[in-house]
């Protein structure tokens, strides 16, 4: 297995019955943060719940830090820290001694666990409050405390389920900052399952984006914003010569009014925007590049693309095509 | 700190600069990540843990919190089932034949200690085993912490395992140590020999025998009834209605009709029956064969381990 991968699967298969909570996925998550995005439904939860070692896959491999899950369900839950999304701490306990049961858990010595313990509320920022019990915590305390239970034990793979859920902002900052500390000064991995796109593309480089149990797109954030780029102009004068002229050239555009947004698929995008503008006498006002965000990628790619998207290079290739799978038809879809 | 307080250890200067320093930097919080290298042991420690974590909390803060009630009434009712030691070592001290054979060590009084049904199966046992079992595996429902348990390497037989084994373990302490203190006492308040040890020896086991069958009879319908539940009240007042609910039921039954089958639904009279067989005292279930209470209570262990065990497969990690 190649070493910078935390996570390997081939054709893995989850079926509930008839229904197929994962179909056929070839995942590859690079050593850094990754963060697993999706809609509700989409087979997160398996998905973690199938990495974990905790349900049998009906088809298809995969391993977790080089370990098969199939068979070292437990030894890789040894190795990874999970963070779930929901309450996982008993209230009437104090947070000192809910992080050092959660370290015995794991095997860890009782005294080891409980100097972990005191170290990993100290990183979450919850040194001062570790003797409180639980109950008269705040939501962003609890999410720090369950962080410390995951990382107690200082695993390779920290596993985060929406780790700022109900924050705040000011604690949002830390939980973000917290996951970023731990990715570039601990020079741990993270995956990260969240519905803010501010939040994953803060922290990690790579996403696994999923939808209806299948791969809709996965690699290098970066790479994928590509797939949305435009050269944004503002046009007086001669604005549909000039839509019509930039589309026989080959451009895709987006028009509003006097505003345009025109695919920057070449290099030299803007030289044949002044060109063409030059041809048909428009003034163009101001130009700029638009990139868009991650959520912009995420709606486009779950509003216009189709499930047979598997990488970056598909998208970027033939979106059309891809279109056509199964994307509503009030969208430019409609059935293959 | 140092400075503050006048440690005059000769190194003012530096400890002088060194919290300018930090005044300077303004800094109160620091976020440093600390590596950890050490080794995880194996299944067996994380098992412990769990059993560990249940047992302490009896006694210590830290680890699992019992409620203040439950650990009171623990304490009542190993007291309580203390008193036919404290008995006999009264009737030691007076040297009383009558008190002794009221309250010294004899078939009926052993039996009596384990299986006797007032105060003991009334008062005691059950609601002991009602407050224990209420919360065990239901609060891990409730608060999500079974996530805490299966996102480690915990499998769910070690899981229902050790949870199931401490909840006995502190009924055992209830009963089945209040027992061997019982005989102790006899032996210290009147002296008893080898001799006398190994002739009462084999009703000892058998009182022994029928109190760990009490035992897992409790605790196998209580944590199923709690891992159905995400509450503690449930699981707690449903063990006492099926104990009690059940007795009386074919109380009625036999006062009315002159049958007595009904009672192989009633798990105490079960064991109670089953019991009595083995300690050898006088039989009051008089128109069926002990064998038949035994046959039921496996049946109905074995149904309330197969409610707990399938539920406890299907408690997520993920969410609830």
């Amino acid at each position: 297995m190649d070493d910078d991968l935390v996570i390997h699967s081939k054709g893995l298969t989850k079926s509930y019955g008839p229904h197929v909570a994962l179909e056929n996925l070839n995942l590859s998550v690079p050593r850094g943060a990754t963060g697993l995005l999706g809609p509700n439904g989409a087979g997160k939860s398996t998905f973690l719940k199938t990495v974990l070692g905790l349900i049998q896959a009906t088809s298809g491999e995969a391993t977790v830090l080089g370990l098969d899950i199939k068979t070292q369900g437990e030894e890789i839950r040894s190795r990874i820290g999970y963070m779930p999304e929901y309450d996982a701490l008993n209230p009437e306990m104090d947070a000192i001694h809910q992080v050092r049961y959660s370290g015995e858990l794991l095997g860890m010595n009782p005294v080891v666990a409980l100097n972990r313990a005191h170290e990993a509320l100290q990183f979450v920022g919850m040194g001062e409050q570790r003797y409180r019990e639980i109950k008269s915590f705040s939501t962003g305390m609890k999410q720090a405390t369950k962080l410390a239970c995951a990382i107690i034990h200082d695993p390779e793979l920290i596993i985060a389920d929406e780790p700022s859920n109900g924050l705040d902002a000011k604690t949002r900052e830390f939980m973000i900052s917290t996951l970023n500390t731990m990715v570039h000064e601990g020079e741990r991995s993270v995956l990260m399952a969240s519905h803010l796109m501010e939040d994953v593309e803060r922290v990690c480089e790579n996403i696994v984006l999923l939808h209806k149990g299948k791969l809709a797109a996965q690699g290098r954030i970066e790479d994928l914003k590509a797939i949305d780029r435009e050269v944004e102009i503002h046009v007086w004068g001669g604005a549909t010569p000039l839509e019509e002229l930039l589309r026989d050239r080959g451009f895709k555009i987006r028009r509003e009014g006097r505003v345009m947004r025109v695919a920057n698929t070449q290099e030299d995008t803007t030289t044949h925007i002044l060109q063409a503008a030059s041809e048909v006498g428009a003034q163009i006002r101001r130009m700029h590049e638009y990139e868009a965000s991650l959520e912009d990628l995420f709606l486009a790619i779950m509003e216009n693309l189709g499930y047979e998207i598997k990488s970056s290079d598909d998208l970027l290739s033939s979106p059309i095509e891809a279109r056509r799978v199964d994307a509503p038809e009030s969208l430019g879809g409609g059935a293959s | 700190m140092d400075v503050a307080w006048g440690s005059d250890s000769g190194d003012e200067l530096e400890l002088t600069d060194s919290s300018a320093q930090t005044a300077k930097s303004g800094e109160i919080f620091e976020q440093k990540y600390t590596s950890w290298n050490g080794t995880l042991n194996p299944r067996w420690m994380r098992n412990w843990a769990i059993l560990r974590h249940h047992l302490l909390g009896i006694f210590k803060k830290g680890h699992r919190p019992w409620s203040m009630p439950t650990r009171i009434f623990l304490l009542i009712a190993f007291i309580g089932a203390l008193s036919d030691a404290a008995f006999t070592l009264l009737s030691g001290l007076l040297g009383s034949a009558e008190f002794h054979a009221l309250f010294g060590v004899s078939r009926d009084n052993l039996y009596g200690h384990i299986l006797g049904f007032f105060p003991r199966n009334v008062l005691f046992y059950p609601l002991v085993a009602a407050l224990l079992v209420g919360s065990v595996i239901s609060e891990d429902r409730q608060h999500g912490t079974s996530a805490l348990y299966f996102s480690r390497p915990v499998s769910r037989f070690d899981y229902i395992g050790m949870k199931y084994l401490s909840v006995a373990l502190i009924q055992s302490l209830v009963i089945l140590f209040t027992y061997m203190l019982y005989f102790m006492a006899e032996i210290l308040a009147f002296g008893r020999g080898w001799s006398w040890m190994v002739d009462v020896f084999p009703m000892f086991l058998a009182g022994f025998i029928a109190g760990i069958i009490l035992i897992i009879t409790y605790t196998s319908i209580g944590l199923a009834l709690s891992s159905v539940s995400q509450g503690k009240f449930f699981p707690g007042i449903g063990l006492v209605a099926i104990l009690f609910g059940s007795k009386t039921l074919a109380a009625i039954v036999k006062n009315l009709f002159e049958r007595e089958i009904l009672y192989l639904l009633s798990p105490y009279d079960c064991v109670a029956h089953v019991g009595q067989a083995i300690i050898g005292t006088q039989q009051t279930y008089d128109q069926y064969p002990w064998t038949y209470s035994l046959v039921a209570l496996v049946a109905m262990n074995a149904v309330a381990l197969y409610i707990l065990a399938s539920r406890v497969s299907s408690m997520e990690v993920t969410r609830e």
